[in-house]
Order: C-alpha cells, then structure tokens, then sequence
C-alpha cells in the first residue's frame, strides 16, 4: 500500500504469485482454525437455553395452555437437576387486594433471620449469594443510608445505640424499575406486586441501575441450590429456580401470599416487627396500622417512588 | 529482501501464530475460572420460626405435662405462700422457683408476686382491679396494665403471627403474650445475628482485589 | 435488474477480495488485530459459559468497563457528523473528500457500541426479545429501547450513504442527491440524537444522584465532539501516510478548530459540575467525592480522573495555543484528549454512579483479565473492520477499482502505488 520504489523482484513471477497465493490461502485457513477453537469453551455449554425456552412467548402472551405447557417443562427441569418434583403454580393476583408491608423499627432487633427464611423459601442461589434483604445497622437519629452498616456480626442483637433497618423491594406504585425495562420483562401486577418473568429478561441489568433501594439481584453465574434446602412450593413468576443471566428480587413471596399466606420473612420474625396484608380490606393489621400510628417513612420519598413498603414506630 | 518475500514471512508466520493460538484455545478451553470462596450454608437454627416460649395454653393444646401448673402439689390451699426481701429491698426467689428470673418493669418495680399471681388461688391470676384471669388467658392481664399493647395486639399489629392473611383461605395463627415475653421478665431476650452478607468479589463494603479469572 | 444485481455482486466481490490483499504491514496489522480479536472471542465464550462472573462488576457495581466503552463510542459515532456538517451545511471544499472516512469511522464505532451492549447482556441468545413485532420493544418508555432504535437506525443510515457513496463512484457516475443528502441530513440530526439519547439513559435514573444531573447530557456532547475527531484527526494522518490518498494541512486545521472548541466547553462545563457537587456539599455528591478525592478510605479512581482531567488541561492549552498549528502537537493534543475523555467518559461517568450503592456501601469495582481481553478484542475488531473499509474504499476513491478496469489484473498489494493524484492547493 505504501508508495515505494519499484525493484525488480516486484515484477512477480507466475511462481512467486502462486505461492503467495497459496500463503495467503494457509493464512486464511490458519485464522479460521483459531476462530473455530476460540469457541471451544462453548462446548461446555450445557443447557444454556432448550429451543422450547428459546422460542418461549412472553407472560403475557400465554395462553393458558401454553402455560400449562411451561408449567411441565420447569417441572421436568427442576426434577432433573434437584431430583425432587415440584409444584409449579401461575398464580394471578386476587380481585379487592393490593398489598402492602409495614415494618415496625421500634421493635427489629437486626438478627437478620429474616434474609435467610427468604432466601431458603425463594429458592435463592447460596454461592454465590443472592439475597433480597439487606439490614442495615443505623445509629440512634438517622435516616441516612449512608452511614448503615451492612456487614456487622454480633454475638448479641439488638446493639446499644443503634436501630437496625431491613430494606427489600419497596414493591413501589411509580417503580422506575419497570420503567426502563426495554423489553416489558418486568411489570407491576394489579395487587401492586412487581414481578420479573425470569424466561424473558434479556440481563441488561438496567433495572438494577434505576432502583433506588438496591432491591435488584442478577445471576451473575448458575445458581446454586443445595438439594435438601430446595422449596418445592413454587411460582412461575415467583420462586422457581432462575437461570444464569437474569434479575431476580423480592415478589412478597408470590407463591405464598397469593395463596393466602403471609410471606416468610414475616413468619419468621421473632420479634413480630414485620405486618403485611391487604390495604383495601379496612380489617386488615396493615390497615390498621396506617390507621393508628402516627409516623411512617416511605424511604427515600423525595423519588416519587411510592412505596408499599412503610417504617413506622410505636413507641 | 524484496517486499514480496518479506510478505510471504509474515503470511507464514501469521499462519504458524493463528495455529498456535487455535492449540491454545482448545487446551485451555476446559480451565474453569476460580469459582471463588466457600460460603457455608447457613446454620438452621436461624431458619426456625416457632415460638421462643411455651404458654400454659400450648401445653393443655399438646397434651403435655401440666404438673408444673399444678401449684397445689407443693403449696398448701387457702395459705398464700409469704413474700421475703432482703436487706435491698429485693425479692428473695425460693430455691424451688430458682427459674426464676425477676425482671419486670423498670427498677424492678413490678416485682410483687401477687401482682399478677392470685394469693387465693395459685392456679389462676388476677388483674389488679380483682377480676380472676385463668393461665389460658394472659393477654386480658397483661393488657390490664399495657393497654396500647393489646389494643394492638387485637388488632393484629403487636406480636407475631403467621399462617393466613386470607381469613376466607385459612386462620392466621396468633401468638400470645407469653410466646415471645417471659412474664418474669418481659424484655425479650438478645440473640445472636445470623451471617452478614457476602458479596460477589469480596466482603460487602471492603475492598478485596479481584480474583481475576483468565 | 438481473445486470444490476450481477453487477453489485461483481462489486462485492472485489471489495472482499481487496480486503485480503496488501503489503506485509498490512499484513502484520490485520494479523495482530485478528490475533487480539480471537482472544477477545475466547474470553466472551467463556464468559459466556460461566456467566458475568468473570468480570469484575456485582450487584453493586453493575456495569463496567463494557457500558463504559460503549459510551465512549457512541460519542466517536456520533462526531462523525462533525466532519459532515461543514462539508454539506457550509460547503467545505477541503473535507469534502474526507467525509466518508468519518462515516466509515461512524460505521466502525456503531459496529463496536453494539458489540459492547451485546457482551454486557446476560442473556444474548434473547436478543429477539427487543425486536418489535415478535418480541416486546418497550418504547417509548424505556430510554434503553430508544437507544436500541437510534444506534442501529445510525447504522443504516451510514451504511447506506458511505454504500452509495462508493458504489456511485465505483461505476464512476454522480450520486443521485435524492439517494443520499436527504439521509445525510437525517444523519446528522441522528448524531446528535444518539449520544443524547445515551446520556439520557443515565440522566433518568432518580436513583443515581451523580448521573441525575441535566449537564450529563451537554457534557457527553461536549467531550464527543472533542474525542471524535481528534480520533478522525489521527485517522487521516495515518491514511495520508500509508497511501497517496490527497488529505491537505488545511483539511486537519479544519477539524482542529472543533476539537479546540469543544475541548473547551468541555472543560468548562467539567468545572460547573465540580463546582455544584462540591460547594453545595449535599450528601448527594458523595459519589463526586468518591471520584475525586475518595470516600472512607476506597479511592481506586481518584488517580484515574486526576489523569483524565490532566490530560484534558494539557490538551486543551496545546490546542489553544497556535503551537498546536504543527501537525506534530496536534497529534499530541489529539492522543491527550482521546486518553482523557476515554478515561472520563468511562471510569470517570459510569463506575462512580454506582458507588456507593443506593444503600450507602461502597463496593470497589475492577475489570477482571477476562472483561479486559473482552474490551480489547472488540477494539481491535472495530480496528479491522475500520482498517478493512479504508482497504476497500482509497481505492475506490482514487478509482484504482473501478467498473471500467473490470477484468484487468487486481492490485496485488506490493505493488508500487498509482501516481499520486495532482494536489491543486498549493502548501
């Protein structure tokens, strides 16, 4: 390409040209080789999507026997890989119930049972770690975030001078979660609950960049459930095993409080911190509270975010 | 050298590099990259969620035995057993009640056992306006003092439940005072925090160079 | 029609045949490229087995180096229109020729962005989720699926002008201004859209109170247009000097005086950021602190953006000053300033925005071995494919490929180079 003086030896001969031909050819064939064996990892592949997943329409797109037929197909999966069959249920939100969770900060003592009943009843992947609370250990007088502390260890819970706070998804009425979704993977179901349908993410995690209470969690790699600690109760939109690559987070225990149920984390408070229930039926505790007590925080409200998720005090 | 052959050099040797890197591919195509740490499985004691304590009412439920109810195994009837302090003004437990542990209210103030207990009838308690209150039914006497706390409690926002939220679907399950609070003393107890969260690369809120993972 | 389409297909062929055929620099080049470029392969295949975990980002840091890159190169794309604005708004003799070299580069930057985007997915074989019609495009909600439109609707379009563009002067015949100045001036509107667009989808994010800010857009603007063409600067150097292709003094002086601009803004409007995130001193700037002075004791990119800002302020003095009229200290100026806004526009925007996380933990974020073969892979594959269209199309443009030499012997690459072409402005 370069312009240079011509010598002699440019005037190619007819064997001179063939065998740079022929180079060029061994060049071409070299290249392709490495390009073929740059994908070898690929063989290890294993059942990264079946054509039944790949071609799988969107939630809300099913007909109800497409969705019995995904049904099977996750129970078959989940029996192959755990060896235990599950019941895998496509419960719908109830008419006349929006949910709502109240915590009670005067009473959580920060004993963190609450992250792991969740993580043992939503079938969370235990290494890596995928939990959807976070308690954060505050000092006596502040709100701010930024000064929890999210790793401490105690002997002895609650710590003097100090309120613990756990955050989940805030199941919010403006969630810019779903806002930004670019493929509808996510959405904000009629009892307020905001779902992920797990065989429609794309992984772009721009969700995880837009919640402003880091409520989000992606499958960085396979997840990785013990057998023995598998919950077979399950939910197509709530606690059936993800795959690699997708976002999950908190769905207030779909596959429970759908049924009528309330959530585990909530069963498993020692300390009755937690109340959760239907805001529209005036007998309802949450009702109640909001009723009776006098000072709730939605965190972060300056978002417009709207939580149904409410701190309140009692003493 | 002419241009031409220097160019069939490097076609050569472009060759030999593309083949040699394609040996590398498929040698190292099977190194799996660290898988990182062990996280242990987290004990299961912090996944149990039944009562921390057993009421009277549990009890007569299951069956089970009563004879620590049973007052009058011990005490004589119609002779309310007498209370001694010592020299501060506190209460001397007796050796057969050493489970005892007196800590209610702040200050020790409520530490009269006839407060709650009925001197006439050991088998039962008694509010302090006089009113009888069976075992089975503590709620009615503590609230005779903590009235917020039962109205709350009433209303389903004080204490655990668990079960149905649905009533049309199932009953939620209720507990009572004396589940979660000894009535000896009632602030409930410290415990241990269950393990911190570990974050992907590292300890969450520390820095921890990256594994990385060719 | 059948003659129309032979005839292209003819085109093709000798363009792809072209593409293969050069010296033995072009040889080296294109070897190490694709050299690079496989062990990019190789690194996504197993990324692609092993999930995201082979990069450094987590749950608290969720994009990296990736979006970081991905960003930058939308800017790229986005500049070429800087060289198209003058040539079709205010008639620029000296770039007129050059245009297509900046399309090209546009082409390369888009090819780059969406590899980008498509590495960081975490589910790539669902691509076909965002495709209207068959999957769930959410527009116009999502500022993603807006980006999803423009860059690729940025692509056609400079595929189809620089397509055009050569294949007119393949068969040696005048473009149709139909065909191609109504795209052009779409063109250059899409530019300016893409990179606003891009800066919006960080923009929108209440949660994030550093991206949250309405200079982010003025600024992507800004240092795109300053690192665009010091990038189209640099590019034409190394066109001038590897053929005989006719790039005047005066044609790079042009360029220089948007760089210089632009730098300028750029800086300025750095400062009015530093400014509000410092003297306000709301607890909304701790992830400005975090960048610049560090926070708690983590400060891993406080010696990143003390570079970049750097690099800037020495550029941008060497452009100010008439020292930079030397085509030697515009290199300099143009390598500072690409260095500084990459650094800027990458671990300067998008790592501190999520540092610390919403919840107030501060979780470092470094690329991992496998993430960074990754990133080098897909810029040594922008490299071949840029290097492969200037192959392609300095001999369209000097019509040493050209209908009317149709079966007569192909250039062979050692070849001495045609005469060069009579310069008419004297220098």
């Amino acid at each position: 390409m370069t312009p240079t003086q011509p010598t002699l030896d440019d005037k190619t001969s007819d064997a001179s040209m063939s065998r740079r031909n022929f180079l060029r050819g061994a060049a071409a064939f070299g290249g392709l080789t490495a390009l073929a064996a740059s994908l070898a990892p690929l063989r290890q592949l294993e059942d990264f999507s079946s054509s039944e997943q790949f071609l799988q329409k969107y939630y809300k797109e099913l007909t109800p026997d497409d969705m019995t037929k995904v049904i099977s197909r996750i129970e078959r999966e989940v029996q192959k890989e755990y060896g235990i069959r599950p019941h895998v249920r496509d419960l719908k939100p109830m008419d006349g119930v929006e949910f709502v969770y109240c915590l009670n900060l005067t009473r959580c003592i920060g004993c963190r049972k609450c992250v792991h009943a969740c993580v043992n009843e939503n079938n969370q992947s235990r290494n890596p770690e995928i939990q959807y609370i976070r308690v954060l250990k505050m000092p006596h007088g502040s709100m701010d975030v930024e000064k929890g502390d999210h790793t401490y260890e105690a002997k002895s819970v609650p710590e003097k001078g100090f309120f613990y706070m756990p955050v989940q998804c805030q199941q919010c009425q403006n969630p810019p979660c779903v806002k930004v979704c670019p493929v509808n993977a996510t959405w904000q179901e009629k009892d307020g609950i905001t779902v992920i349908d797990y065989d429609w993410c794309i992984g772009c995690r721009y969700c995880e960049a837009a919640c402003p209470y880091w409520a989000r969690r992606f499958n960085f790699t396979k997840p990785e459930i013990p057998k023995e600690r598998l919950n077979p109760n399950m939910a197509y939109l709530g606690n059936r095993p993800r795959k690699q690559g997708v976002m999950e987070k908190c769905h207030f225990c779909i596959q429970r409080t759908r049924a009528g149920k309330y959530p585990a984390c909530l069963e498993v408070c020692p300390v009755g911190a937690r109340k959760f229930g239907n805001i529209l039926d005036p007998e309802s505790e949450v009702s109640y509270i909001m009723r009776e007590k006098r000072v709730f925080i939605q965190l972060k409200e300056e978002m417009g975010t709207s939580p149904r998720f409410f701190y309140y005090f009692d003493k | 050298m002419s241009n031409n052959t220097v160019t069939q050099y490097w076609l050569g040797a472009l060759t030999v590099v593309f083949l040699g890197l394609g040996g590398f591919f498929i040698v190292n195509s099977a190194a799996r990259p660290a898988t990182g740490k062990k996280i242990p499985l987290v004990d299961v004691k912090f996944l149990d969620r039944t009562a921390s304590r057993r009421t009277y009412a549990d009890l007569v439920k299951a069956n089970e035995d009563l004879s620590d109810y049973d007052c009058y195994g011990c005490h004589e009837k119609g002779k309310p057993p007498p209370i001694r302090y010592d020299a501060n003004h506190k209460i001397i437990v007796p050796k057969e009640h050493s489970d005892v542990v007196m800590g209610h209210g702040s200050h020790d103030r409520n530490n009269l056992c006839y407060n709650c207990h009925n001197e006439q009838n050991l088998l039962t308690l008694q509010v302090r306006d006089g009113r009888e209150v069976g075992f089975d039914n503590i709620p009615q006497l503590c609230g005779s003092c903590h009235g917020p706390n039962l109205r709350d409690w009433e209303a389903g926002a004080h204490g655990r439940t668990s079960g149905y939220w649905n009533h049309s679907l199932g009953a939620a399950d209720r507990l009572s005072c004396a589940n979660c609070h000894n009535p000896h003393a009632p602030r409930i107890p410290t415990r241990e925090s269950a393990p911190p969260p570990h974050s992907l690369h590292g300890p969450a809120g520390h820095t921890a160079p990256h594994e990385t993972t060719p | 029609m059948i003659t129309a389409a032979r005839n292209y297909m003819i085109f093709i062929r000798r363009c792809t045949r072209i593409a293969f055929v050069g010296d033995w620099r072009y040889y080296a080049w294109m070897g190490l490229l694709t050299v690079i470029s496989l062990l990019g392969l190789n690194a996504y295949a197993k990324q692609l087995v092993h999930g995201l975990i082979v990069t450094g980002m987590s749950d608290e840091v969720s994009w990296g180096v990736y979006i970081a890159n991905f960003t930058f190169l939308v800017g790229v794309a986005a500049a070429a229109v800087m060289m198209v604005i003058p040539v079709y708004i205010y008639d620029n003799e000296e770039l007129h020729d050059l245009v297509i070299f900046g399309e090209l580069l546009a082409v390369a930057a888009i090819i780059m962005c969406l590899a980008f985007v498509t590495v960081d997915l975490g589910r790539p074989d669902r691509f076909w989720h965002l495709i209207p019609g068959i999957g769930q495009l959410n527009f116009p909600r999502s500022m993603l699926s807006w980006d999803v439109i423009v860059l690729n609707g940025y692509l056609l379009l400079n595929v189809h002008i620089c397509g055009y563009l050569l294949y007119c002067r393949y068969q040696n015949r005048k473009p149709g201004k139909w065909f191609y100045i109504p795209f052009v001036f779409t063109a250059i509107i899409w530019a300016v859209s893409i990179h606003t667009v891009t800066a919006f989808l960080y923009v929108g994010l209440g949660g994030r109170p550093f991206w949250n800010a309405s200079i982010v857009g003025p600024r992507f603007l800004a240092s795109a247009f300053t690192a665009g063409p010091a990038i189209i600067i640099l590019a034409l150097q190394i066109i001038r000097h590897f053929t005989n292709y006719r790039i005047t003094d005066k044609a790079l002086l042009t360029l220089r005086s948007i760089v210089q601009v632009s730098m300028i803004i750029n800086v300025f409007l750095l400062v009015c950021e530093v400014f509000k995130e410092f003297y306000s001193g709301t607890t909304h700037g701790v992830s400005a602190r975090y960048l610049f002075v560090g926070l708690h004791g983590y400060h891993a990119l406080v010696p990143w953006i003390w570079t970049a800002i750097t690099l800037n302020l020495v550029a941008m003095v060497i452009l100010v000053l008439p020292v930079s009229r030397s085509l030697r200290w515009l290199d300099v100026a143009c390598v500072l300033s690409i260095v500084g806004i990459w650094i800027e526009k990458g671990m300067g925007l998008v790592i501190p925005g999520f540092i610390p996380t919403p919840l107030g933990a501060i979780v470092e974020y470094v690329p991992s071995l496998n993430e960074t073969l990754v990133c080098l892979g897909i810029w040594a594959f922008g490299l071949l494919c840029y290097t492969i269209f200037l192959r392609m199309s300095v001999p369209i443009l000097q019509g040493r490929i050209a209908k009317s030499n149709e079966g007569q012997p192909e250039i062979q690459g050692d070849e001495p180079a045609a005469t060069p072409l009579p310069d008419p402005l004297p220098h």
